[in-house]
């Protein structure tokens, strides 16, 4: 039961920025993901939360309350670490039974308590153990025990995934969305890995250099993207960005690259108006496509624009395939049916979903404008204006 | 795999003999010693017994109970009481040692403190330590009338310093440890030469009347091996992966909670082993209880100093029985906590 | 350059057996990818290619010339792994023209080499930067243009993308395949990714408990996998496997599902191969989550029946999951896909891509 908010909260290590005026409000229920790349401040984050470092600024608030000099032991938050933090010559039991013996429980109720949270999570079995006996997906279960049976006002986890393989992620993933269901408790999830904050998150905070980027629904973060970072680290593969020169000539505006052109049509369009009057400076823009809102066609379409480009490699993944493609003098990557079949060095023709193309600014990354359905641009060959 | 020609294997399993000779035949000299009759032991015959043709105890005998000689400082007729005050004091000087020592390791394995301001405290440190150690030097010198006039112990102190900072300098250019200056300094108070510092600490404990007390050799026993410990011990903390303590703290204990129940028990095999080789420094130390006893609490090597002087001769019989008998304690401590010792040794295989 | 043999292969450190009688052919030019989770005996093997250990039995070859008693410095192999060993207070140059160096090679022709390298590896503008400020994404980058100029027989990579970032880590996926192209080096990749492993190798070798499961192309692994090991490890989301029974009605065949409703209906060669089948009372099928479509209505008589559990949202794609009889499935559905948990829904299935596996040994029947 509880709100996490934090107001302008800044932490310095010596002469290294790790999280700069960071404001966020996390609500009480919420599974809220904090994604970014590793050394990106994630860490950082949960440890302020949980009390474990205090911020060089602002403040934070548990439940409205100012927790800022509050012991951790007394913020009543549970932490799920990265290398897990079992003890290791404590047995199953001895673990997951510590919080409860901090708080003086009696041992008839700790045995009672432990031996249920151990049953939920399918470990009863393992209670006289010790961590070291135990495999990876077992040992994540005493940690998740270990925190849940203090039943806090709210759970941290530090990527508790990363050190699982690939098909014990998975399950677990599914495990744990289950569990904050059932739950109904405020969840901050740190992670690295995009798949695991889209598919679990209510809500996903992305941080880059101590810096937050964007914190929104999954599908916001995916499908407009604050800037050119957030949609690098979200989607595997990351966007495509082709760099475009902006060309203003009388009464048309195009994006020129050296594989293909857009042309902006009417002087109402939301984008004539970003470029033109509240940006007139700007001489570069990027043009971010998604992988799979690109489409190949071997031939020549003749329903819709193409352009002319090469195959550089293909990588099948089974279920689609990625194929590297050189378009002018820039290496885009498309996600392709596998039913379709492209070889290397083929000439194939590139069209963009004309509806989820996204403009950023080249100076800054920030995004500038998303086309939808009714502000799409139009295509233009490659040359035909310059 | 090829076959090693027989000489090399000849001239391997030769410097092997060597060297196992080398490190076994004192050992052997000093038991068969210890049991051998004086006529045996002594040189005086010119005779060398290679094994004792009638072994005897009279020598444990004489060095326990009958010995009445003329003594160096120990005025003692037996060997009982500085087995005694050696028991006391290593024990003790061990466990103040293990008791602030692990203390400060924790702290410096966990809370690094290597901040803007911190080599300006380390060097402070370091300026205190130096004073501390010269002045009594110069208050001596210059009541003893070497240094005649008071200026000479400033422009000495001050050279010192400048010393110091140089070679402190130095060896932070070469050693880069993880926590840095601070805990290097801390190894540095062992760089001295114990010479030089035990004669002021001899005038200090004069003018504190800790002379020939057995508190007295606790306390520098525990100072002299404190630094040994803080370096063992702050290693084998660094093992212990940080986020278990944090873990505990985040489960509801205090920082001391979760220091002495969960990085403590973790670090026991590690405990065990300083405790082990403090109490061996502690127990052999010659120089500190020789210029800090006098007639009560000399230790078994000031004792076995007093069985050579020249009115009595050498008397090796008595000295090798009781050191003999002085190799069992550590020994025994050594058994005692073996167990530990090798969980001690395997310490990085319990990560995670 | 050279292909690499491997025959009868075997490693045993003390009691345990890390790889087992291993019999591979690598050949020459191709990129090839040893996959397994941790313990499989990848690093093993390739610790045994590299000459790093030696192995208990069986024979290495590159080319036609037995390896074994070659040692690691003389087998003329280049090495990429995980923790770049970079120098840092060279410049990227200097890094890349280390190997040249220290074998005594002039001045002009370093340069030279390390100019094409740098441009293969479009390092070019960086070579004068201390090779200490570079990031870990360039890091990785100089350490395989270092390895690559002195032109090693068989390149040898160990995980050498799992410290990047995941955004780097695709795209030198497609660098590094596009790199092995162009100089047409052996190349043996040592991964737990399956993605890296089938986005770049021309042939994977799927190693368990020491022994070879499947080897071939990426499209073999994927479409035709041997056993319901090599089924489950390729592909995320993971294939779907449901334990069923074989019956035979009228002359069709169908698999029953064991703790559940769900029956499908088989074609006529897989119902006499089943029918003949001891075990066919002990199956499992197992179709990957992209071979099924969701439906409200049943749309054809072949469809199953299922209910929503939960979804998971990844952008592109939304992974359903769905509870059949007592078992738990995953459906790749559509970005737009919202149906709430609960829900009943048709599943058709795609009966070519349909696995059905013996359940005791977990090999698979076809």
């Amino acid at each position: 039961m509880a709100n996490i908010h934090l107001e302008n909260v800044t932490k310095h290590f010596g002469r290294v920025t790790a999280l700069q005026s960071i404001n966020l409000e996390i609500h009480h229920g919420e599974f809220f993901c904090v994604l970014g790349p590793p050394g990106a401040g994630k860490t950082t984050l949960l440890r302020l939360i949980v009390g474990l470092e205090k911020p060089d600024e602002g403040n934070i608030y548990i439940d409205g309350e100012r927790v800022n000099e509050v012991h951790p032991r007394d913020r009543d938050i549970a932490m799920i670490f990265q290398n897990l933090a079992l003890y290791p010559d404590k047995t199953v039991f001895d673990n997951i039974a510590f919080p409860l013996r901090e708080r003086k429980m009696p041992p008839e109720q700790i045995r009672t308590k432990v031996t249920q949270v151990a049953r939920t999570l399918h470990i009863e079995h393992l209670l006289e153990r010790k961590p070291g006996k135990l495999s990876g997906g077992e040992r994540q279960r005493v940690a998740i025990a270990r925190a849940l049976v203090r039943t806090p006002r709210a759970y941290l986890m530090d990527e508790p995934l990363a050190n699982l393989d690939a098909l014990l992620r998975l399950e677990m993933r599914i495990e744990l969305k289950r569990l904050q269901e059932d739950l109904h408790e405020t969840l901050v999830y740190v992670t690295s890995d995009q798949v695991e904050a889209m598919s679990m998150a209510d809500r996903i905070a992305v941080i880059y250099k101590g810096v937050l980027q964007q914190c929104d629904t999954p599908d916001n973060v995916y499908n407009l993207p604050a800037n050119r970072l957030v949609a690098t680290i979200v989607g595997s593969p990351p966007m495509n960005f082709l760099a475009c020169k902006v060309q203003r000539t009388n009464g048309q505006l195009n994006l020129v690259h050296s594989g293909f052109g857009f042309q902006v049509v009417g002087a109402d369009h939301p984008l004539w108006d970003c470029l033109c009057r509240a940006l007139p400076t700007v001489q570069e823009v990027l043009v971010g496509v998604r992988p799979e809102d690109i489409k190949l066609y071997p031939d020549q379409p003749t329903h819709l624009i193409a352009f002319p480009a090469r195959v550089a490699v293909t990588e099948p993944l089974g279920a689609e395939t990625i194929v590297d493609v050189q378009l002018g003098r820039d290496i885009i990557k498309v996600i392709t049916p596998p039913t379709e079949y492209f070889s290397e060095k083929q000439d194939v023709w590139v069209a963009f979903d004309m509806a989820k193309v996204h403009v950023m600014d080249a100076q800054t990354g920030a995004r500038i404008y998303t086309t939808g359905a009714p502000g799409q641009l139009q295509c233009m060959l490659p040359g035909v204006c310059t | 795999m090829q076959k090693t020609p027989t000489w090399q294997r000849v001239v391997r399993y030769a410097l092997v003999i060597i060297v196992v000779g080398m490190f076994t035949f004192p050992t052997y000299w000093m038991v068969t010693m210890a049991f051998k009759p004086k006529v045996e032991w002594s040189t005086a015959h010119g005779t060398i017994y290679w094994v004792p043709k009638n072994p005897t105890l009279e020598n444990f005998d004489t060095v326990l109970t009958e010995y009445r000689g003329q003594f160096f400082r120990a005025n003692q007729s037996s060997a009982l009481p500085s087995i005694r005050s050696s028991i006391i004091v290593s024990i003790g000087g061990t466990l103040f040692a293990l008791l602030i020592g692990t203390l400060a390791a924790y702290g410096l394995s966990r809370f690094s403190v290597d901040t803007g301001d911190l080599p300006w405290y380390v060097a402070l440190g370091r300026l205190a330590l130096l004073i501390l150690v010269l002045l009594p030097f110069m208050v001596l010198w210059a009541w003893l009338g070497i240094i005649r006039y008071w200026y000479g112990i400033l422009t000495f102190t001050i050279l010192g310093i400048a010393a110091d900072q140089l070679i402190g300098r130095l060896l932070g250019r070469i050693y880069r440890g993880p926590t840095g200056s601070l805990a290097f300094s801390i190894l540095q108070l062992r760089m001295f030469p114990p010479m030089a510092i035990v004669i002021p600490v001899m005038i200090m404990w004069s003018a504190f009347k800790l002379i020939d007390t057995w508190y007295g050799l606790v306390a520098v026993y525990g100072v002299v091996t404190f630094p040994f410990v803080v370096w063992l011990m702050k290693s084998f903390f660094d093992e212990i992966p940080r986020e278990l303590d944090e873990a505990a703290i985040v489960d509801g204990a205090s920082n001391w909670g979760a220091f002495l129940k969960v990085v403590l028990p973790l670090a026991k095999g590690g405990l065990a082993s300083t405790a082990l080789f403090v109490f061996i420094l502690n127990w052999s130390d010659f120089l500190i209880a020789l210029l800090l006893t006098t007639r009560d609490w000399p230790t078994i090597p000031v004792f076995l100093n007093s069985l050579v002087s020249s009115e009595i001769g050498a008397q090796h019989g008595p000295k090798a029985a009781l050191g003999l008998l002085a190799v069992i304690p550590p020994v025994v401590f050594g058994i005692l906590i073996q167990r530990y010792l090798v969980r001690g040794l395997t310490f990085g295989a319990i990560k995670r | 350059m050279a292909s690499v043999r491997l025959e009868n292969l075997r490693k045993e450190f003390g009691t345990v057996v890390a790889v087992k009688e291993l019999n591979l052919h690598f050949p020459d030019g191709k990129f090839a990818a040893i996959l397994g989770p941790s313990g499989c005996g990848k690093t093993t093997t390739m610790n045994m290619i590299a000459g790093l250990e030696t192995p208990t039995r069986g024979s290495i070859y590159f080319d036609d010339r037995r390896m074994n008693d070659v040692p690691p410095g003389k087998r003329d192999v280049g090495f990429v792994f995980q923790n770049y060993a970079i120098f840092t207070h060279m410049t990227i140059a200097e890094n890349i023209g280390f190997g040249l160096k220290i074998r005594g090679v002039d001045e002009t022709t370093i340069r030279r080499e390390v100019g094409k390298i740098a441009e293969l590896l479009e390092l070019t503008d960086m070579l004068n930067v201390n090779a200490g400020r570079l990031s870990v994404n360039d890091m990785q980058k100089v350490a395989l243009g270092r390895s690559m100029i002195v032109k090693p027989r068989i390149f040898l990579l160990d995980e050498p993308f799992s410290n990047l970032d995941a955004a780097f880590r695709a795209f030198m996926r497609g660098e590094l395949k596009r790199i092995q192209r162009e100089i047409g080096q052996t190349m043996i990749y040592v991964t737990h990714d399956q993605v890296e492993a089938m986005s770049m190798a021309d042939l994977i070798a799927v190693m368990d408990f020491g022994v070879l499961q499947q080897f071939g192309s990426p499209d073999e692994i994927y479409n035709q996998p041997v056993n319901t090991f090599v089924a489950n490890f390729i592909g995320s989301p993971n294939m779907n496997f449901v334990a069923c029974s074989f019956r035979s009605e009228d002359g069709k065949g169908y698999l029953v599902q064991k703790r559940g409703s769900a029956r499908i209906a088989i074609d006529e060669r897989r119902r006499q191969l089943l029918e003949h089948h001891s075990g066919n009372q002990d199956l499992i099928w197992g179709i990957r989550p992209e071979h099924m479509t969701l439906h409200a209505e049943p749309i054809s008589s072949d469809c199953i029946q299922a209910v929503v559990r939960f979804l998971e949202p990844l952008g592109p794609k939304t992974v359903v999951h769905l509870r059949l009889g007592e078992e738990h499935i995953k459906v790749i559905a559509p970005p737009s896909y919202r149906e709430a948990a609960g829900v009943v829904q048709w599943i058709q299935i795609n009966p070519q891509y349909l696995h059905v596996f013996d359940a005791k040994t977990g090999v698979v029947i076809r």
